[in-house]
């Protein structure tokens, strides 16, 4: 049996312990949001109409380029934030103690409720086109991508042998060569992987993205998430499946076309050399088309000529930069090196972050304060409720995650098979979905209420499952002989074998989905489908609410609580699971 | 050739590390060597002596804590640009071809165009892999991987090569082979290398290659002796007089690494090294094979197949049991030794669960769990570890004292609470503080 390549098991968020860094942060965070509504409320943007979408299906194509687009420049962004991000926290201690708790947190908050602050601040910084509406878009996309490919790069940067950089160093090379060449590619495929569910992520609240209503104000942009809203507010059944066609269409031309050359490719920067082997590796047509294509291959000596001669004339520049360089530098390098001159930086910069935090708690304080006793007691029944609904989600997708997931780890030809298949059904924005089934619950007589942990489930579930698939594929082919040759029955196979080695991982699944739908939930739980507005009591819908009517300090508390519960339930129990979970099942030794 | 003026120099050097629990570990405590030029450094000494942290300090790659190290007279700035480095894990960039690899350092230095090409080339000729210019690494065999790391050190035309541990992770034959040749590669003027410092684990290699040899005690890191090989080259490794000079490295090994105990002070804490139950009982069953059950060190280590650091770490732990007496270089089975082997499982752990309690560091640890009821937290062991031995990773001494404990039925360790226990069987005896 050929061995199979399958993506590595995610890195859990949050499961490092609270510390100091993290109540900065939050306080920072917390200034943030008060910004953004402040800002927001400061610069109130002339009312504009919204672009009218046009839902015949020869305008799909377009609307599907315009999404894609947005999605690349995203993903752009986030590789260029996740190389910058990582280096910072890999190279500088001080960076790390801050950056690392900032990503646990950022990763785990419900970004969606930052929306319609980012969307209002942006649109009132270019009031006369829709740039505003576009940047808050990628913005939005950004945020569900970034995180994972900045905690990949930074644990490449963080395993990278040592030898290999003396190596570098001793070749004289610089400290930009060292990145580009080796850090990089070290780490190449960890970013290529991570890019892959990146792009998936950020697909999540397209329809969102592109669609929403603030107070009495309606926001749009040309895209297949708002051509699909208007295809459901219009109940325009043939237009919403001809979207839903075209959103499959995109994700997998973009997997045929990019990802799985890019993932072949990469092969190539293996650190460790228990290569595949022969056909181990996955293949790629498109990989092999371009390989045996002329063009490509005369494009690179072009560039390379390019290159070089851009090189040569740079050099008569290169020289006095290369003189000017160490003595421009001595100052800096000395105060640096400087104990006192670092101590007293070094104070600076905490003092700098310590004010910050304050005035940022300070602001936040300000806006929450319009929050009277009854305003709090909702949004606490209410994250009771979107609790209950996620910790249901969670157990549901377990029940049927863990099992198939089992199923299809065990066995490579399986997993081969089903593999592509489910990258790209788990690619499919769930949210689009969403008042389908909905629609499918209430003829069956379920209420929103119930139905809203379905979503939920539709938000998470695929964490879960891919997660699992990972761990069981790993298990060593020595441990599925043992059981083989003591003839272990099947419960007891699932119980010593199978369940125990999935379970660290099924923890990073779990910590991963519970933090999907309780983004989930702010769309879950406030549904416009076929002309009727949906809603359950929830956090989630509060916070769609309270956008929707423009109630600021409401917006603010319910995403300030939403953050709280996550961070606190990562750093506190997942925490804790992850923790034993690895102690007791890891399969180091 | 005769040594020159003096190249490198490490004057008062030491160096500290931080590890990941926090422990700062002294790796080198006020080390001053010379290397002079024309001439072959090996640098000696038991695992965690600091000899690497030394040569990756001459190479540039890591700053002092205190000391100074100087080149031609000057205070190094940075990476060494007249010294190459050749490492155990070869480090070779698995993305790039040979000839890349090969380049690495060469832009750098500023050879360009057909100069590098040629650099390249003769390089990759001098260790002899013409025809494999665009192979990548991970076609090659491990001796194969290494001649790309002495290409791409030899490209560059260094004056110093520093080699840290280049032959470690080769088979024997391949070593040899590489070995000789990086002689070979010394002596010729054309290569522009006139110096060599090689960190190395094996007593034939050093005496082998190196006109001196710079013997490393540890824990902290420090010059025990220095050994003056004045073996004419090219050495024949079977003649008498180079047999001669391993059998005085081997003495100056023993004496650093078996030291004669103090006898002023029994009672003094002394670390148990790190080794597991069965090599101990495998080294004690090796012996009773032997006439009068005794035999040189180093001819135990090589007839069981492990290099000498290991084996005195197991002839150590043996003689802290009082199973092996160790007068001078000879490792020679006691009485007690012969009984223990003659028991059986259950008798032979009763015997050790005897000695150990007697043991100074378990005698302590003991009495500090008796004193908690019988448990103290992992951490509580760990710093008191560290207050002791300073020097020393606290986490692998507690892994080793957990073993040990475990065999002997003494102590018993839940890794989940994090917690070491007092084995039922111990608890309430009273004669764990009667000793």
């Amino acid at each position: 049996m050929k061995p199979l390549r399958l993506p590595p098991v995610l890195t859990a968020p949050g499961i490092r312990r609270l510390g100091l860094a993290d109540v900065a942060i939050l306080c920072l965070l917390g200034g943030a949001i008060a910004a953004l509504v402040a800002f927001a409320r400061e610069f109130e943007a002339p009312f504009r109409q919204a672009v009218q979408i046009d839902l015949r299906p020869s305008a799909l194509p377009r609307y599907t380029l315009y999404s894609l687009a947005r999605g690349v420049i995203a993903l752009a962004i986030s590789y260029l934030f996740a190389l910058g991000f990582g280096w910072a926290a890999a190279k500088s201690r001080a960076a790390e103690r801050v950056l690392l708790p900032m990503l646990d947190i950022l990763q785990s908050i419900p970004v969606l409720g930052f929306l319609p602050g980012l969307v209002l601040g942006l649109m009132s910084l270019f009031p006369t086109r829709n740039i505003g509406l576009e940047l808050a878009a990628i913005l939005m996309i950004f945020t569900a991508q970034a995180w994972n490919l900045a905690l990949s790069f930074y644990n490449s940067l963080k395993t990278l042998p040592d030898a290999l950089r003396d190596a570098c160093k001793v070749a004289g090379w610089r400290a930009s060569r060292t990145f580009w060449q080796l850090e990089v590619p070290a780490a190449a495929q960890g970013l290529v992987w991570n890019g892959m569910l990146s792009m998936a992520g950020g697909w999540f609240f397209l329809m969102v993205n592109e669609a929403f209503r603030l107070g009495d104000r309606d926001f749009r942009l040309p895209g297949v998430g708002s051509y699909m809203s208007v295809a459901l507010d219009q109940g325009n059944v043939p237009a919403m499946a001809l979207a839903m066609l075209a959103m499959v269409a995109m994700i997998v031309s973009v997997d045929q076309l990019v990802w799985r050359p890019l993932v072949v490719w990469v092969e190539k920067f293996r650190l460790d050399e228990t290569s595949g082997g022969e056909g181990g590796a996955p293949t790629s047509w498109v990989l092999e088309f371009l390989r045996h294509a002329r063009l490509p291959r005369r494009a690179a000596l072009l560039q390379r000529r390019a290159y070089r001669t851009a090189r040569r004339a740079a050099r008569p520049f290169e020289r006095p930069l290369a003189i000017a360089g160490p003595v421009i530098l001595r100052g800096p390098r000395f105060a640096l090196g400087h104990p006192v001159a670092r101590w007293v930086g070094g104070a600076l910069l905490a003092l700098g972050v310590a004010l910050a935090a304050a005035l940022g708690a300070w602001q936040i304080w300000l806006l929450l304060r319009h929050l009277g006793a009854r305003d709090w007691g909702a949004l606490l029944g209410s994250a009771a409720l979107t609790f209950g609904r996620v910790m249901g989600a969670v157990i549901l997708s377990t029940a049927w995650a863990l099992p198939a997931g089992v199923l299809i780890g065990r066995s490579p030809r399986i997993a081969r098979l089903l593999q592509p298949v489910i990258q790209v059904v788990a690619s499919f924005p769930a949210p689009m979905l969403f008042p389908l089934v909905v629609l499918a619950f209430q003829r069956a007589g379920v209420g929103l209420g119930l139905g809203a942990v379905a979503l939920m489930v539709l938000a998470g579930q695929w964490y879960i499952l891919f997660n699992v698939i990972s761990a069981v594929a790993a298990i060593p082919e020595q441990l599925k002989d043992a059981a083989n040759a003591f003839q272990l029955p099947r419960l007891a196979r699932w119980r010593s074998l199978y369940l125990p080695a999935a379970f660290p991982a099924l923890v990073t699944g779990w910590v991963t989905a519970a933090g999907g739908a309780w983004n989930g939930s702010i769309v879950a739980e406030y549904i416009e489908a076929g002309g009727t507005l949906r809603t359950t009591p929830g956090l989630g819908s509060l916070i769609s609410d309270a956008t929707a009517r423009a109630n600021f300090p409401l917006l603010a508390g319910g995403i300030v609580l939403m953050s709280l519960i996550v961070v606190g339930w990562n750093r506190f129990v997942w925490r804790a699971l992850a923790g034993w979970a690895q102690t007791r099942f890891g399969m180091a030794q | 050739m005769t040594p020159g003026p003096v190249l490198l120099e490490g004057r008062h050097v030491t160096q500290r590390f931080r590890l990941p629990n926090g422990q700062v570990l002294e790796a080198l405590r006020d080390v001053s060597l010379s290397v002079c030029e024309h001439e072959v450094v090996a640098l000696v000494g038991p695992s965690g002596c600091g000899k690497s942290t030394l040569l990756r300090l001459f190479a540039g790659l890591a700053r002092p804590a205190e000391g100074t190290v100087e080149y031609r007279g000057r205070p190094l700035d940075g990476v060494l640009g007249a010294a190459a480095m050749v490492f155990q894990s070869f480090a070779l960039l698995p993305w790039f071809t040979v000839t890349e690899n090969v380049a690495m350092g060469l832009e750098a230095r500023g050879v360009d165009g057909a100069v590098r090409r040629d650099a390249v080339a003769r390089a990759i000729n001098l260790v002899g892999l013409d025809g494999f210019e665009q192979a990548y690494p991970k076609e090659l065999s491990g001796g194969m991987k290494q001649r790309v790391g002495f290409a791409r050190a030899l490209a560059v035309a260094p004056e110093i090569l520093l080699m840290d541990e280049p032959f470690g992770a080769l088979d024997p034959l391949t070593a040899e082979n590489l070995r000789s040749q990086v002689v070979d590669l010394w002596r010729d003027q054309s290569t522009g290398v006139n110096t060599l410092v090689v960190v190395t684990h094996s007593v034939e290699e050093a005496v082998f290659l190196a006109g001196r040899i710079v013997v490393f005690g540890s824990h902290p890191g420090h010059v025990r002796e220095v050994l003056v090989n004045p073996i004419p080259y090219p050495r024949q490794e079977r003649t008498p007089e180079f047999e001669a000079m391993v059998d005085r490295l081997h003495a100056v090994l023993t004496a650093t690494l078996l030291p004669e105990p103090a006898p002023a002070a029994p009672q003094r804490l002394i670390p148990f090294p790190r080794v597991h139950v069965s090599e101990v009982t495998g080294l004690l069953d090796h012996l009773l094979t032997r006439p009068d059950g005794k035999g040189h060190v180093f001819e135990l280590a090589e007839d069981l197949g492990v290099d000498y650091d290991r084996m005195t770490a197991v002839v150590r732990g043996a003689e802290q049991l009082g199973w092996v007496t160790t007068p001078g270089e000879i490792v020679q089975l006691t009485l007690a030794g012969r009984e223990v082997m003659a028991m059986a499982d259950s008798a032979r752990k009763d015997a050790a669960r005897a000695r150990l309690k007697k043991h100074p560091l378990f005698g302590r640890i003991i009495a500090m769990l008796t004193e908690n009821e019988g448990a103290v937290e992992d951490e509580e062991v760990l710093a008191d570890i560290t207050i002791y031995f300073p020097f020393i990773p606290a986490e692998s001494l507690f892994q080793t004292i957990v073993e040990w404990g475990r065999y002997a039925e003494l102590l018993d360790h839940d890794a989940a609470a994090e917690r070491l226990m007092l084995a039922e069987a111990v608890e309430g005896t009273s004669d764990v503080r009667a000793d």
